[in-house]
C-alpha cells in the first residue's frame, strides 16, 4: 500500500535557492537566500469587488487559506464600516483557532518531528511521517487524529477544511449548531494531552542536544506579535507589540496604522521584501515573527497550561527573548496548547450558539485594513476601494515576508558554521532545510514532498565563478 | 499495468493553491479500498518517489506560462486517461482574473526590472493545451465526487457529471433561497455536484464548479438585476471563477460577428 501523508505546501513558482559565497580564504563570506514570493494575486484583485476578496484572497494557498480568509474579512468590516457582532467575532476567533490547531500540529509532528525524533542525518526518504509511523506509531496517529482535529473545527463552521464559505463583511454566513458544539467539546481533552505529549518530547530533545541547538542560527533581533491589552498572547485581535533584542517595547500601535511604523526594504537578491521598523530603518529595525516572536513579546498566556509552559518559557534567557531558531518549535508547541485551551473557552462561553452572526452594511469608507496572527506570523490585508467599492489597490504583508530576513541570517550562520573550504555535503543541506524549516515558511521549498524540499545551493569563489551545485527535486 | 494488475495512478501540479490534492490526501484516508485498487506513482504531497510510466494523470493548477505546455504535453503523451482535478486545471478560476489585466503591468508589477525573466502569460485550463479525458470540477473539489470519478475510472466507465444546476441540489436539501434573504447565488446556471454547499452554509454559490450545458446567461442576469446588482457585480458575478471561459465566448462572438 503507498503511504499517504500530508505535508503543508504553497504557491510558488520555482525553486528556493540559496547561493553562498567564499572569500579569497576559502571561508564563507555571505551566503543569500533567494526567493520568488507571490503570484501576483495583489495586482490581480484591482477592479474587483471588496466582498469577492475573502473567496478570492485564500486561492494563493492551499494550507493556510483560513488566515487570508478572516484577515481578509476584517478587512471588509471596515471598508464598510461596520463591527461584526460579539458572535461573529466568537465564532471567527473559534475557526482561526482551528487553523492554527491544524497547522502546528502538521508542523511540529509531520515536518520537524521527523527532524527531531529520527535526527537531522537521517536518510531523508525516511526522514517523515511515514518513518516516524514506523519508529513512534502511537505518536504519529495521534498527530493525525489532532490534525484531523483542527480541520473538522474547520469544517463544521464553513462546510469545508479547504476554502471554508463562513466569513463575509459584518459576520460571519451560519450559527454554531448545538451538535457540533458538543462534538467538538468532547474531543478536545485528548488533542490538549497530544499536544503536552509533543511539548515533552522536544523538551526531552532539547536536553540531549542543548550543545547543538545553543550554536544552530542564535542572533538577536527585534520581534513583533499581537498581544491583549494586559500583554498576553494574542491571536485574533489585539495591539502589535515589538520588542527589541533585550525585550524593551520598542512602541505598540493599532495594526490599522502599521504603515506609519512598518516599511519595507527591496533586496536584489530575492522577491521577498523584507519588513523593518520605521523608526529604527534597515536593517537596523529588522525584526522576526511567528511563534518564536509572539511569545517574545507577550508577557504571559490567559489559559492556565500554556501558561504554566509561558513561565518556563520566559526563564530560558534570563527573561531576556529566546534567539535561537530551533526555539520556534518549542515556541510553537506552547501556542498549540493555548490554541486547543482558547477554543475549549470559546466553545463553552454561552454566546457562541447565538444566531446574531452579522451586522448590517454601513457606508463604503474607501479604505480597510485586517490583521490576525496566522500559524507563521503577522497578517495584513489592505485593501483601497472606490466609493462603489471596486478595489482600487491591494497590499498583502504575510508572516514570510517579516522573517525573510531572519531566514536568511540563519542561512548565513548555518552556512558559516557547516561549510568549510569549498566542498559541499549531503550534511549541509540537511543543517540548512533545518534552519530554514524552524521558520517554517509558507514556500514550495520548506514543505513539499515530506521530508525533503526542493532546494538548490550554489558555491561561489571570491572571484565569482561557480565552483559547485547541489540540487535536491522534490 | 503493474505486475500486480493495478493501473498506476500520477498527480502533477501547475499553478494553483493545491488545495485539491490536499483534499485527495483527505479522501483517500478514508477511502483505503482505494489505496489498495491502484498504485500511486507519482504525488509531490505525499510521496517522494517518482515514478514515469503510469495510465492516469491527475492534473491540478492551471497553465500560466509556456514552459508548462511541453510539461503537459509529455503527460498527454505518457497517459492513456488524463483527468482536469479542479477549478485551476477545468477552468483556470481565479488564476485567469490576471487576463483582465495587460500582462505586461502583471509582470512589471510581481517581477520589477527583472520582469523579462519571468516567463507567464494568460492563465488557461488545461483542455486549452491538451486533450481532457474526465474533469473534476470545484475549488475545492468535492471528495466525494473525487472517489466517485476515480472509480468510475477503475471500471473502465466515463464518469458522470451532472448537468442539472446547483438549484436542483439546493431544493432537495431544502434550504432557504439565497435571493429570499437579499443574497446573490449563481446556481441556476452552474453545474452541480457539491451538494450546493454554499447556499446551505448560507452563502451565494460562485460557480466554481463551471456553468451547466447551454446556461440561459440572460436570464440569471436578469435575475441578478433584479436582486439589485450593478452591470460590474453581474459581470464580477460570472467571472470569478469563469474568467477564460467568459473572455473565450466574447472572442469568439465578436470574431463570427
Ligand atoms: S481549484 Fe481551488 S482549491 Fe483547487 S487548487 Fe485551484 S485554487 Fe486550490
Ligand atoms: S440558493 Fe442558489 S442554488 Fe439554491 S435555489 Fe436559490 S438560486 Fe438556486
Ligand atoms: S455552490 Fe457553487 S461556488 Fe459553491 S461549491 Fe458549489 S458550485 Fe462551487
Amino acid at each position: 500500500m503507498p503511504k499517504i501523508t500530508i505535508s503543508p505546501v504553497t504557491r510558488i513558482e520555482g525553486h528556493a535557492r540559496i547561493t553562498i559565497h567564499l572569500n579569497d580564504a576559502g571561508e564563507v563570506a555571505q551566503s543569500y537566500f533567494h526567493v520568488e514570493q507571490f503570484r501576483g494575486f495583489e495586482k490581480f484583485c484591482e477592479g474587483r469587488l471588496f466582498y469577492e476578496m475573502p473567496q478570492i484572497t485564500p486561492r494563493t494557498c492551499g494550507i493556510c487559506p483560513v488566515s487570508h480568509h478572516l484577515a481578509s474579512a476584517k478587512a471588509c468590516d471596515r471598508i464598510v464600516g461596520v463591527r461584526p457582532t460579539l458572535t461573529a467575532h466568537k465564532l471567527r476567533e473559534l475557526m482561526h483557532m482551528g487553523q492554527l490547531i491544524q497547522s502546528h500540529a502538521m508542523h511540529f509532528f509531520e515536518l520537524s518531528g521527523p527532524d527531531l525524533l529520527l535526527g537531522f542525518d537521517a536518510d531523508p526518504r525516511i526522514r517523515n511521517i511515514a518513518g516516524l509511523v514506523q519508529t513512534h506509531p502511537d505518536l504519529a496517529i495521534k498527530a493525525v487524529r489532532a490534525r484531523a482535529f483542527g480541520q473538522e473545527i474547520i469544517r463544521r463552521l464553513g462546510g469545508r477544511k479547504v476554502h471554508p464559505i463562513f466569513a463575509i463583511p459584518g459576520g460571519v454566513n451560519k450559527p454554531l449548531e448545538p451538535a457540533d458544539r458538543d462534538w467538538l467539546l468532547g474531543q478536545i481533552g485528548e488533542h490538549i494531552a497530544t499536544a503536552q505529549m509533543g511539548l515533552a518530547i522536544w523538551k526531552d530533545w532539547l536536553e540531549k542536544n542543548s550543545a547543538m541547538v545553543a550554536e544552530f542560527a542564535v542572533f538577536p533581533s527585534a520581534y513583533m506579535g499581537l498581544v491583549r491589552d494586559d500583554g498576553a498572547l494574542e491571536l485574533y485581535e489585539g495591539t502589535v507589540r515589538l520588542i527589541d533584542a533585550d525585550g524593551n517595547i520598542l512602541d505598540e500601535f493599532n495594526p490599522c496604522d502599521y504603515l506609519d511604523y512598518v516599511g519595507e526594504h527591496v533586496e536584489p537578491y530575492t522577491y521577498l521584501k523584507y519588513p523593518f521598523y520605521k523608526k529604527l530603518g534597515y536593517p537596523a529595525g529588522v525584526y522576526r515573527v511567528g511563534p518564536l516572536g509572539r511569545l517574545n513579546v507577550a508577557s504571559h498566556i490567559s489559559t492556565p497550561l500554556a501558561q504554566d509552559e509561558m513561565k518556563v518559557w520566559k526563564s530560558l534567557n534570563g527573561g531576556k527573548p529566546v534567539e535561537g531558531s530551533l526555539f520556534y518549535h518549542y515556541a510553537r508547541l506552547i501556542e498549540f496548547i493555548y490554541a486547543l485551551e482558547r477554543a475549549q473557552e470559546l466553545l463553552e462561553d454561552r454566546d457562541i450558539l447565538r444566531t446574531d452572526i452579522a451586522s448590517d452594511g454601513g457606508t463604503i469608507t474607501g479604505e480597510g485594513i485586517g490583521c490576525l496572527e496566522a500559524p507563521r506570523g503577522t497578517l495584513f490585508h489592505h485593501y483601497w476601494t472606490d466609493e462603489h467599492g471596486i478595489i482600487r489597490k491591494v497590499n498583502l504583508i504575510v508572516a514570510t515576508g517579516h522573517n525573510g530576513w531572519a531566514m536568511n541570517h540563519a542561512v548565513n550562520l548555518v552556512a558559516k558554521r557547516y561549510v568549510d573550504g569549498t566542498k559541499l555535503t549531503e550534511g549541509m543541506l540537511n543543517r540548512v532545510e533545518a534552519a530554514i524549516r524552524a521558520y517554517d515558511p509558507c514556500l514550495s521549498c520548506s514543505t513539499h514532498a515530506m521530508g525533503q524540499m526542493p532546494l538548490r545551493i550554489e558555491l561561489y569563489s571570491a572571484r565569482g565563478e561557480l565552483l559547485e551545485t547541489l540540487e535536491r527535486e522534490a | 499495468m503493474t505486475s500486480n494488475g493495478k493501473p498506476k495512478v500520477a498527480f502533477f501540479d501547475f499553478a494553483c493553491c493545491e488545495g485539491c490534492q490536499l483534499t485527495v490526501v483527505d479522501s483517500l484516508q478514508t477511502h483505503l479500498d482505494l489505496l489498495e485498487a491502484v498504485e500511486i506513482v507519482q504525488f509531490r504531497e505525499a510521496i517522494s518517489d517518482r515514478g514515469e510510466d503510469y495510465q492516469i494523470a491527475f492534473i491540478e493548477g492551471s497553465c500560466t506560462r509556456q514552459a508548462d505546455e511541453e510539461r503537459l504535453r509529455k503527460i498527454r503523451a505518457q497517459a492513456s486517461v488524463v483527468v482536469a482535478l479542479g477549478a485551476c486545471a477545468h477552468t483556470a478560476c481565479v488564476n485567469a482574473l490576471k487576463n483582465l489585466h495587460p500582462l505586461e503591468d502583471v509582470r512589471r508589477w510581481v517581477y520589477g526590472d527583472q520582469a523579462e525573466w519571468y516567463d507567464t502569460y494568460e492563465a488557461r485550463p488545461i483542455s486549452a493545451v491538451i486533450e481532457v479525458d474526465a474533469i473534476i470540477p470545484g475549488c475545492p473539489i468535492d471528495r466525494e465526487e473525487f472517489i466517485r470519478v476515480v472509480k468510475a475510472l477503475l471500471l473502465g466507465k466515463k464518469p458522470p457529471l451532472p448537468d442539472y444546476p446547483v438549484c436542483v441540489e439546493c431544493k432537495l436539501k431544502e434550504n432557504v433561497c439565497m435571493f429570499h434573504i437579499g443574497k446573490f447565488c449563481m446556481g441556476p446556471v452552474t453545474r452541480a455536484g457539491c451538494g450546493a454547499i454554499c447556499p446551505t452554509y448560507g452563502d451565494g454559490c460562485e460557480g466554481c464548479r463551471g456553468f451547466i450545458p447551454a446556461p440561459n446567461e440572460n436570464a440569471m442576469k436578469d435575475v441578478l438585476a433584479d436582486a439589485g446588482l450593478t452591470v460590474e457585480a453581474i459581470m464580477a458575478r460570472f467571472t470569478m471563477f469563469n474568467t477564460y471561459l467568459v473572455s473565450a465566448r466574447k472572442a469568439d462572438g465578436e470574431e463570427r460577428r
